[in-house]
């Protein structure tokens, strides 16, 4: 609990909306990463607002992709 | 003019008093937090009270307190706030440890009013409420990892005085003057048994003990039923000429 983790901060202004990405915190828990991205973006009556752990994130490779997947594979 | 209770009157302001310097106290943390997420979470709570002061000064207003004396226009005695908020010593375990249990009570006691025209405030200032005191508990989560002993040695000085706050044990649903007259709903007695509850779990897993704290306190005998505190004192001189604006009101000439 006491190493600070980045946190990714998502949210959506109506039900049915796109979510956005509106930024990061860092913080030192999950819950206290909740609070920091509820303070920090608070501005929006937000119908909904997440933060996922950076490293929980899953990258989808675009040159794996655009490589296509070969005959082998 | 009032049709509250006297008693009813001096709880509202007690509450008032103490929202106000948990206000004035965020905003001199809102620079000075370990980071710029608690700097942000200061400002913006210190913002949040101060409009729940403003509307509940309204509502005091309206059962004949001054709108000036309200405001700043008295002495550090007369200010009714949770003792343990006159100073803060110390760093931010401190800070934290003493601004926790003091909103946690001011708030656990407005919700306990049971009153006509006061439901529509009070749930707005709950979901405001609802972010503050989750804020603190994350905050004393990590810091009990972090900073155990400090934050038990502040814990031990104001939970206390925030139990002084919220009533004497002896004040049950059978002699509660404040449950007895219909304002409130919820005695002293049974706030303070939900406040004791949240603390002794949220620290049971961690450093922290709290087998230290005086849970029996205050001594009925000693307690000041208006300013809901044992002993005298206030906030100081220096707080006040912040709080009253005094400084801003010189350069708005």
């Amino acid at each position: 609990m006491t190493g600070e983790t980045k946190y990714e901060v998502f949210a959506r202004r109506n039900e049915g909306d796109d979510t956005l990405h509106l930024g990061n915190v860092r913080a030192k828990s999950d819950r206290l990463a909740k609070m920091y991205a509820h303070n920090t973006y608070d501005e929006e009556d937000w119908d909904y607002l997440a933060v996922v752990r950076a490293d929980d994130l899953l990258e989808v490779e675009p040159q794996a992709m655009r490589h296509g997947v070969s005959a082998d594979e | 003019m009032s049709d509250w209770p006297d008693a009813a009157v001096d709880y509202v302001q007690a509450i008032a008093d103490t929202k106000l310097v948990i206000g004035h106290r965020c905003a001199q943390w809102s620079l000075a937090g370990p980071s710029l997420e608690d700097d942000i979470g200061g400002s913006s709570a210190a913002q949040e009270e101060v409009g729940h002061v403003r509307q509940l000064f309204r509502k005091l207003e309206d059962q004949g307190r001054d709108g000036d004396w309200l405001r700043g226009a008295r002495e550090p005695e007369e200010f009714n706030n949770a003792s343990a908020l006159d100073r803060i010593d110390g760093e931010w375990a401190d800070f934290v440890a003493t601004i926790a249990p003091a909103d946690r009570a001011a708030w656990y006691l407005l919700d306990a009013i049971d009153s006509d025209g006061m439901d529509g405030m009070i749930t707005k200032i709950g979901e405001d409420e609802y972010f503050h005191l989750e804020y603190h508990d994350a905050r004393l989560e990590t810091l009990a990892a972090e900073q155990p002993d400090e934050l038990q040695a502040t814990l031990e000085e104001t939970i206390p005085a925030a139990l002084a706050f919220i009533g004497p044990e002896s004040y049950d649903d059978e002699s509660d003057p404040l449950v007895e007259s219909g304002f409130t709903s919820v005695s002293a007695a049974d706030v303070r048994e939900r406040f004791a509850d949240h603390y002794r779990d949220l620290f049971a897993d961690t450093d922290v003990s709290l087998s230290g704290v005086d849970w029996d306190a205050p001594d009925a005998d000693e307690w000041d039923e208006t300013r809901r505190r044992v002993g005298s004192g206030g906030v100081d001189e220096e707080d006040l000429v912040q709080i009253r604006g005094e400084r801003n009101a010189m350069f708005a000439r």
